[in-house]
């Protein structure tokens, strides 16, 4: 990171993809977690740990109070129903072959017991410093790929059922921190996504409609004739960051260019869900039914999907961005 | 595929009672034990017969969590049957079941069938709602009740059939207006077609106008 001080710089580089061994760092910089000066950074790490781990003493105890509670009780009993499936980090062998059963080996990060109480704290502490918001559904999703990949700095080599148990006190709580902090400044960017209502959410919703309706009109067309509402299916891309649509590899390959895009989560993120849906133009015009249409649209099938498919992606919804935003009807086709 | 008539419902019910799980036992036969959580609506369908007639269901399954509510209300209007669930092992899923009744009644068309659930029947060693309690909220507010177990399919089907069985006969009795899309009933291409002279979409026919 030495040779990539200039935090431009490190985002040009960033934006085609980290490779692993750099990723935590990474992520750690283009967040806005560590500072650019890298000797500032260590003395920053110490101060943000403890200023987390003194949240913790401070609130977490009172996750029992009457005015907790209820905020608690829903983040305790969301953390275990997080499922494997949205964990499938399959190895890179097995990225190539096209038909990987829904079976193979998970990582059954939420059934061990340290795992669940990392979250339950993290989104516990983040909920109550963040009222106007609070806990929602969905938030649970966005720790995810930050734990992973700062717990990947620690493992080398197989990543299946690794208990994270194993590794020491101090790292585990470094991570929890960590973790903590990126998520916090992601949310900053995206909090009326979670607000009363959600209205950042319905913006962006209508946002999608609007662009798809200038990018392809058929596809377009063809949801409006079926009586397909954005809402129905984009409610979910918006509220989980496409998390539930695409393998957790993939969701992580897409926030390098996400943390590397100025307003990656609250603006870039339309144009990559409007790429992702006329990416399915034919599977969509061949669909002639509203029912067809939702059941499709709430299961694309991209679980065979790798690094490749999100570079495709995130070109397309780059032209897109330079194409059409603020750009006048007469883009239209 | 053919069908006589299009019935949509909607599941509604606190966060972790079951709801994605009843829909999917009923429309995959299959359980799921860890069922991630439902974000806003997800959608699933089946077809089923009542009287020897083809019926498809279709069903919004939503999110339990307060803070969809403003989102998951929108799929009130527009359903014929609601699935009201609450778990038999959570005493306050029980207790909230009259804000949900409320929030169902205020938001949906006045003759939407509403059955009652108790899921998790196979539960039997942590049930903290007896089932007597279920049939006397259902009683006191006239919904139909059953207690389930979307684990081992008991009483899934009868779940979804029954509540199609009293709206079938509510369009026997002409209760509902099955040309008014909004209470959540659609004639098939099929049956419509068998009733040419009244086919002209909207208005026209009688409701329930003895067309079987």
């Amino acid at each position: 990171m030495a040779s990539l001080n200039g935090s431009e710089e490190l985002r040009k580089f960033s934006w085609s993809g980290i490779p692993r061994q750099v990723r935590p760092i990474t992520w750690k910089l283009l967040s806005g977690y560590l500072p650019a000066n890298a000797e500032r950074r260590e003395s920053t790490l110490q101060r943000k740990r403890a200023e987390y781990f003194a949240f913790i003493e401070q609130y977490y105890d009172s996750r029992n109070d009457e005015h907790h509670q209820d905020t608690y009780r829903q983040i305790a009993i969301d953390i275990p129903r997080m499922t494997p499936e949205s964990l499938i980090l399959q190895p890179k062998v097995r990225e190539i072959h096209i038909d990987i059963p829904r079976t193979n080996p998970l990582i059954p990060l939420f059934q061990q017991a340290s795992v669940q109480k990392i979250f339950e704290r993290i989104l516990f502490i983040w909920a109550i410093r963040h009222p106007a918001s609070g806990y929602v559904q969905g938030i649970n999703d966005l720790v995810t790929p930050f734990f992973v990949v700062f717990v990947f700095e620690y493992i080398e080599g197989v990543v299946e059922n690794f208990d994270v148990s194993s590794l020491p006190d101090e790292v585990l709580q470094n991570i929890e921190a960590d973790s903590f902090w990126c998520m916090s400044k992601l949310l900053d960017g995206i909090q009326d996504n979670y607000t009363f209502a959600q209205p950042g959410i319905q913006k962006k919703v209508k946002a999608l409609q609007e662009l798809v309706s200038r990018i392809d009109e058929q596809v377009h067309k063809h949801l409006q004739q079926s009586e397909v509402e954005y809402l129905q299916f984009a409610f979910r891309w918006m509220n989980n960051l496409l998390m539930r649509e695409l393998p957790l590899r993939c969701t992580i390959r897409l926030w390098d260019t996400y943390q590397s895009e100025p307003d990656g989560f609250s603006h870039f993120h339309l144009y990559v869900c409007a790429a992702f849906l006329v990416k399915w133009r034919k599977e969509i015009l061949e669909e002639k039914d509203f029912q067809g249409l939702m059941i499709l649209l709430q299961n694309l099938p991209t679980m065979h999907w790798g690094n490749e498919e999100i570079s495709v992606l995130l070109a397309e919804a780059y032209r897109l961005k330079y194409a059409f935003a603020d750009a006048p009807n007469h883009y239209k086709r | 595929m053919a069908y006589a008539y299009l019935f949509k419902y909607i599941i509604i019910g606190d966060t972790g009672v079951g709801k994605s799980c009843l829909l999917l036992q009923f429309t995959d036969k299959r359980f799921q034990p860890v069922h991630d959580l439902t974000i806003g609506v997800e959608f699933g369908a089946r077809m089923i017969t009542i009287d020897g007639k083809q019926i498809k269901l279709q069903i919004w399954d939503t999110a339990g969590q307060e803070s969809f509510r403003s989102i998951t209300r929108s799929y009130y209007r527009g359903a014929a049957g609601a699935l009201l669930v609450y778990d038999i092992t959570r005493r306050d899923t029980f207790n909230h079941l009259t804000t949900w009744l409320e929030d169902a009644r205020q938001h949906s068309n006045s003759n939407m069938v509403i059955m009652l659930i108790g899921n998790k029947s196979d539960l039997e060693s942590r049930r903290e709602v007896k089932k007597d309690e279920g049939e006397a909220f259902a009683r006191e507010h006239g919904l139909i009740f059953m207690e389930t177990s979307a684990k081992t399919a008991s009483n899934v089907e009868e779940a979804f059939i029954n509540t199609a069985r009293e709206i079938y006969e509510k369009i026997q009795e002409g209760v509902f207006d099955i040309n008014n899309e909004a209470n959540g009933i659609k004639i098939g291409p099929q049956h419509a077609a068998t009733n040419a002279s009244h086919s002209g979409g909207h208005g026209g026919q009688q409701a329930g106008g003895g067309c079987c």
